[in-house]
C-alpha cells in the first residue's frame, strides 16, 4: 500500500490519492466519522437513516437522479453505515470520476431531507430491520452485543431499535446530518487510473469552498472492566441451536491488536480486512475441533479493528445430534489450549503467509484498496494499511499466548445460546416426514 | 460518448491434445493469479429425481480425498500458502476455481488436476460432508427466501423438469446418495467438455507446460461426455397459480412473481436483458424499486431477475415486505408490470441502460477474477474472444420496439406464478 498522496484542505477535509493504472477505472470513497458509536439512547439507527437520506437528493440532484447518473455513466455506487463510520462510494470508468466528486461535494451539505421522503424511508428501514430479524442468528448477535456493552453505545445495533425508528423525526435526522457531515469530519479516498495533481485540483475546486464546522461531539463512553461472565439464552422458532461467545478486547490502537489478529487467524484462518480474500479456515483449529468432529457447522471466530474496545467472538451452529453446551465447552477448550500451550512457530508462519496473500487479493481492485485505506483512516491512520504486515511480523508466539490469557477470560466473556422453540422443531419433523 | 476500451482479444486460446480448452490472459502488473474453469456436467445430468443433489455432492466430495492426499493434507497445503482450490456444481456445469500468488500457481494447478481426476471419495469423509449438507438444508427449510423461491419453481416447472428443484437436492435425496453413485457420476467428467481460464502475472508458455503436465494425459472415462441434455418442455401457463408458505417466527414475508423466461442463446436475449434492467435493475432496482420502495416505502429489497443460462429459467420479480403489506405489495408489483407491458419502456430508459451496459464493461475487468469469469462465460456460450469489442454494437442494435415486444410476449399478466413465504397471515 505504497504511493499514497495525502492532502488536508483548509476546511479540514483529508484527501488520500493513490494512483493505480492496472485498469481504466477510478473509485471515490467519502468517509465520515459517524456511526452507531455516536448515537444516544432513543436515537439508535439515526446514522444509518441519515445515510439512506443522502440518496434522496439535493436541489441540484433531485430524488432519483444520483443512482441514475452514476449507473448511466457505467458506474456503481452504494453507501453503508457501521459502528464507527459511514461511507459512500462510486466506482466509475476513469474519465467519469468528476461526476462522483460533484455529487459527494453537493450532498455533504445540500441534502434536502424532504419530510415525505423521510416518512417513506422510515418504513423502508423498518423493512430492512425485519429482513435481518427473519434470521435467528440476528437475534442472538444483538443479544450478545447488548449484554457485552452496558455503557458504551456498541450496545446498540447499527440498524437501530424499531421503537426508535418509529420515533425519530425529520428534525432529529437533519440535526444529526448537520452535526457530523462537514469536511473536517470526513476523509475522501481516491484510488485508480489518474494523475494525482490533476485530480487533486478537481477535488480542491469542488470541495475547497465547503465550510468547516465545529468539532464533533466527543464520545466519552468507556466500557468498564466486566465483573464476571454474562450468559443469555434466546428462545425463538429456528432450525438449530447456535452458540456465540464474545470477549471484550482492545481496539486497533492497542499494542495487543497484532497478537489478537494472529490469535484469530490461528483459530479460523487469516482473512482480508477489505474483501477479495479466500477462505483459509479448514486447516485452522476451530474447524478441526468442531466441524471435522461433526459437532457443528458454520464455525467461526472474528476479531476486527475498531475505534473503541469491541469483541473477539467465536461461534457455531450446533448439529442436530448435539447440544449447545457441548459446543460451548469445545470452543472454550480450544481457547484454554492456547492459554496453556501457546501456538506453534509453524502456525505463526502460516498466518504471515496467509495474510500476505489475502492482502494481495484485497489490493487487486481499486474499490477494495480504497475501502482498506479509508477504514484505517477512520479508525486510526491510513498508514496502517501499509504497515499491517510489519505489525504482524513483529508478533511472537509468546505474545499470542499472552493475549489469549489476558483477554479471553471467563470474566470478560458473554456466552449466548439460541435455542429453537419446540413447536418449530415439531413442524420441521412433520415437513421431513411428509 | 467514448468509453475506455474493454477488450480481451489478446487472450491466448489453446486446445490440449485431449480436448481441454485453455484460455490464458496475462496481467503482468497484478501480483495475483485467478483460475476459473468448468465442465459441462451438472444437476441436469443426474439419473433421476431420487438422486437430486448428486452433481453438487460429487463436486464437493472431490476435495475430501485423492489418490495422493487426504482432505486434511489438501487443506493444510493449500491454506498454508493462502491460496484456494475448489470445485462446486450447479444446474448445468461443474465449476472449479483457484486463487494464488504467482509463486503458488503450480500447487493450485496440481491440486485442481488431482481433485478433478483422482478423487477417492473416502466413506467417512462422505458422511461428514452429508451431515454438513443436511444441516445446511435444515437451515434453508426455515429461510423465507429459500422457501418462496422453491415454491415458485414447483409452480413454474413440470414434475420431470430439473429446474423444479434446486441443484443442492433435498434431505431425502441426500440421504439416498451412495458412494457408488458419486463414483459413477464422476465418470461424466471429461476433458472435451472442460475449459480452464488462467488470468494473472503468468508466462503463458510456463502455464501451458504445467497444464500439459497435469491435465495432458487426462482421457476421461466415458468415450464421449454427456453434453447438455434436452430439457423437458415447459407447458405454457394457463392461469394464475399461487402458493403461500407459512413459517413461524418470521417478521417479514418474501414474495416472488414469475413467468417462464428464455435461454442465454435465445434471439430475444438482449431485448429481455435491457427490458429487465429497466423493470427491476437499473438505478438500484429499476421501476419496481421506484414504485415499491421509493414511492410507497414498502420494501428494502425489491428487484427483478432474468435467469437466462443454458436453459430458460424464470423471469422473476422479488420483494421482501412486512406481513401486513403482502397483498398491497403484490398489487403494486402487478401494477408496475402492467404499466411496463402496456406502455413499454421509454427511449430515455433504454438509453440509460445501454449506456450502463456498455460503460460498465471496464469495471468487470478490474480484477483477475473478473477477467477470468468473463472469459469463461464467453467460451461457454461461444461468444468469441472479440465479444466485448462487439458488445456495444450488440446492445445498440436492439430497438425500443423489440424490447417492448419481448416484454409483452413474456410478461403475461393473466398467466403467472406467485409464491410467498412468511409468518401466518395474522402475525407480524
Amino acid at each position: 500500500m505504497q504511493n499514497v498522496h495525502i492532502h488536508i484542505l483548509a476546511n479540514g477535509l483529508t484527501v488520500l490519492l493513490k494512483p493505480m493504472h492496472t485498469a481504466p477505472v477510478i473509485t471515490s470513497w467519502l468517509w465520515y466519522r459517524v456511526g452507531s458509536r455516536n448515537e444516544g439512547s432513543g436515537r439508535t439507527g439515526i446514522s444509518h437513516w441519515v445515510e439512506h437520506m443522502l440518496f434522496k437528493g439535493t436541489p441540484d440532484y433531485p430524488q432519483g437522479t444520483i443512482d441514475r447518473l452514476i449507473e448511466r455513466n457505467g458506474g456503481y455506487l452504494n453507501g453503508f453505515t457501521s459502528r464507527d463510520y459511514t461511507a459512500y462510494y462510486e466506482t466509475l470508468p476513469a474519465d467519469r470520476i468528476t461526476l462522483a466528486l460533484q455529487i459527494e461535494a453537493d450532498r455533504m451539505i445540500n441534502t434536502v431531507f424532504d419530510a415525505d421522503e423521510v416518512e417513506r424511508e422510515r418504513t423502508v428501514i423498518l423493512a430492512e430491520l425485519e429482513g435481518y430479524a427473519n434470521h435467528p442468528a440476528t437475534w442472538l448477535d444483538e443479544a450478545v452485543n447488548a449484554a457485552a456493552f452496558t455503557v458504551h453505545p456498541y450496545h446498540n445495533p447499527v440498524i437501530g431499535y424499531a421503537c426508535d425508528l418509529h420515533a425519530i423525526t425529520r428534525a432529529d435526522l437533519y440535526q444529526h446530518y448537520q452535526t457530523y457531515y462537514m469536511p473536517n469530519n470526513a476523509v475522501l479516498v481516491l484510488v485508480g487510473d489518474f494523475d494525482p495533481d490533476a485530480l487533486l485540483a478537481t477535488v480542491v475546486d469542488l470541495f475547497g469552498a465547503l465550510p468547516a464546522g465545529p468539532p464533533i461531539p466527543p464520545v466519552h463512553a468507556v466500557e468498564p472492566e466486566p465483573q464476571g461472565e454474562r450468559r443469555l439464552t434466546i428462545r425463538r422458532p429456528g432450525a438449530a441451536e447456535y452458540v456465540q461467545i464474545g470477549y471484550l478486547t482492545p481496539d486497533c490502537h492497542h499494542s495487543d491488536f497484532g497478537p489478537l489478529l494472529v490469535l484469530n487467524a490461528v483459530l479460523s484462518g487469516a482473512r482480508s480486512l477489505s474483501g477479495g480474500g479466500v477462505p483459509t479456515n479448514r486447516s485452522a483449529r476451530l474447524y478441526k475441533a468442531l466441524t471435522e468432529t461433526q459437532l457443528a457447522t458454520g464455525v467461526y471466530s472474528v476479531y476486527m479493528p475498531s475505534r473503541d474496545p469491541y469483541l473477539f467472538e467465536l461461534g457455531a451452529a450446533v448439529r442436530q445430534e448435539h447440544q449447545a453446551a457441548e459446543i460451548e465447552s469445545v470452543l472454550l477448550h480450544e481457547i484454554t489450549r492456547i492459554q496453556d500451550e501457546g501456538i506453534t512457530d509453524e502456525e505463526l508462519a502460516r498466518v504471515h503467509k496467509q495474510m500476505r496473500a489475502q492482502l494481495a487479493y484485497g489490493s487487486e481492485s481499486v474499490t477494495n484498496q480504497a475501502r482498506m485505506l479509508g477504514t484505517w483512516a477512520m479508525l486510526d491512520s491510513h498508514t496502517r494499511a501499509a504497515t499491517l504486515l510489519d505489525e504482524l511480523a513483529a508478533v511472537q508466539v509468546a505474545d499470542v499466548q499472552r493475549v489469549a490469557c489476558t483477554y479471553l477470560t471467563e470474566q470478560r466473556r458473554v456466552v449466548g445460546t439460541f435455542v429453537p422453540l419446540a413447536d418449530a422443531a415439531a413442524n420441521l419433523e412433520q415437513d421431513a416426514a411428509a | 460518448m467514448s468509453y475506455p476500451t474493454a477488450s480481451l482479444t489478446r487472450t491466448l486460446r489453446h486446445t490440449l491434445n485431449n480436448g481441454l480448452t485453455v484460455l490464458i490472459y496475462p496481467t503482468p502488473d497484478v501480483p495475483v493469479v485467478s483460475v476459473r474453469g468448468d465442465l459441462l456436467v451438472g444437476a441436469v445430468h443426474e439419473p433421476d429425481e431420487q438422486l437430486a443433489g448428486l452433481a453438487v455432492f460429487t463436486a464437493a466430495a472431490l476435495i475430501r480425498g485423492t489418490q495422493r492426499r487426504s482432505f486434511q493434507q489438501i487443506t493444510a497445503e493449500i491454506e498454508a500458502r493462502g491460496c484456494s482450490a475448489s470445485v462446486n456444481a450447479g444446474m448445468h456445469t461443474t465449476n472449479f476455481s483457484g486463487k494464488a500468488l504467482p509463486e503458488d500457481l503450480p500447487l493450485v494447478l496440481e491440486l485442481l488436476a488431482e481433485l478433478l481426476r483422482q478423487p477417492t471419495f473416502p466413506p467417512h469423509e462422505l458422511d461428514k460432508l452429508r451431515g454438513q449438507y443436511l444441516m445446511s438444508l435444515r437451515e434453508s427449510e426455515q429461510d423465507t427466501r429459500y422457501r418462496a423461491s422453491q415454491a415458485l419453481r414447483e409452480l413454474l416447472f413440470p414434475v420431470a423438469h430439473p429446474y423444479r428443484r434446486f441443484a443442492s437436492g433435498t434431505a431425502e435425496s441426500l440421504k439416498q446418495i451412495s458412494r457408488a453413485d458419486l463414483v459413477r457420476f464422476h465418470q461424466h467428467y471429461h476433458p472435451t467438455s472442460s475449459t480452464i481460464v488462467i488470468v494473472g502475472a503468468v508466462e503463458p508458455e510456463d502455464v501451458l507446460r504445467r497444464l500439459d503436465q497435469h491435465f495432458g494425459d487426462w482421457q476421461g472415462t466415458t468415450p464421449t461426455p454427456t453434453l447438455a441434455p434436452e430439457l423437458p418442455p415447459v407447458p405454457p401457463l394457463s392461469a394464475i397459480r399461487r402458493e403461500d408458505v407459512v413459517l413461524s417466527g418470521k417478521v417479514q414475508t418474501d414474495i416472488y412473481w414469475a413467468v417462464p423466461g428464455l435461454r442465454r442463446t435465445d434471439p430475444d436475449f438482449y431485448a429481455a436483458l435491457i427490458g429487465n434492467m429497466v423493470l427491476g435493475q437499473f438505478g438500484m432496482g429499476g421501476r419496481l424499486w421506484h414504485a415499491v420502495r421509493e414511492r410507497q416505502g414498502m420494501a428494502y429489497s425489491v428487484s427483478s431477475g432474468l435467469e437466462a443460462g443454458f436453459g430458460a429459467g424464470p423471469w422473476l420479480a422479488y420483494a421482501g415486505v412486512n406481513p401486513h403489506n403482502v397483498e398491497r405489495a403484490i398489487a403494486a408489483v402487478l401494477a408496475e408490470l402492467a404499466l411496463f407491458v402496456e406502455q413499454g419502456c421509454t427511449l430515455e430508459e433504454v438509453d440509460d441502460v445501454r449506456a450502463y451496459l456498455t460503460g460498465s464493461l471496464a469495471l468487470g475487468l478490474e480484477t483477475t477474477g473478473g477477467i477470468a469469469s468473463t472469459l469463461l462465460s464467453i467460451e461457454r456460450f461461444g461468444l468469441g474472444l472479440d465479444y466485448l469489442d462487439r458488445y456495444p454494437a450488440l446492445i445498440h442494435a436492439v430497438t425500443l420496439d423489440e424490447i417492448n415486444a419481448v416484454a409483452r410476449r413474456y410478461l403475461t399478466l393473466d398467466r403467472y406464478v406467485l409464491a410467498t413465504a412468511g409468518p401466518p397471515a395474522s402475525a407480524g
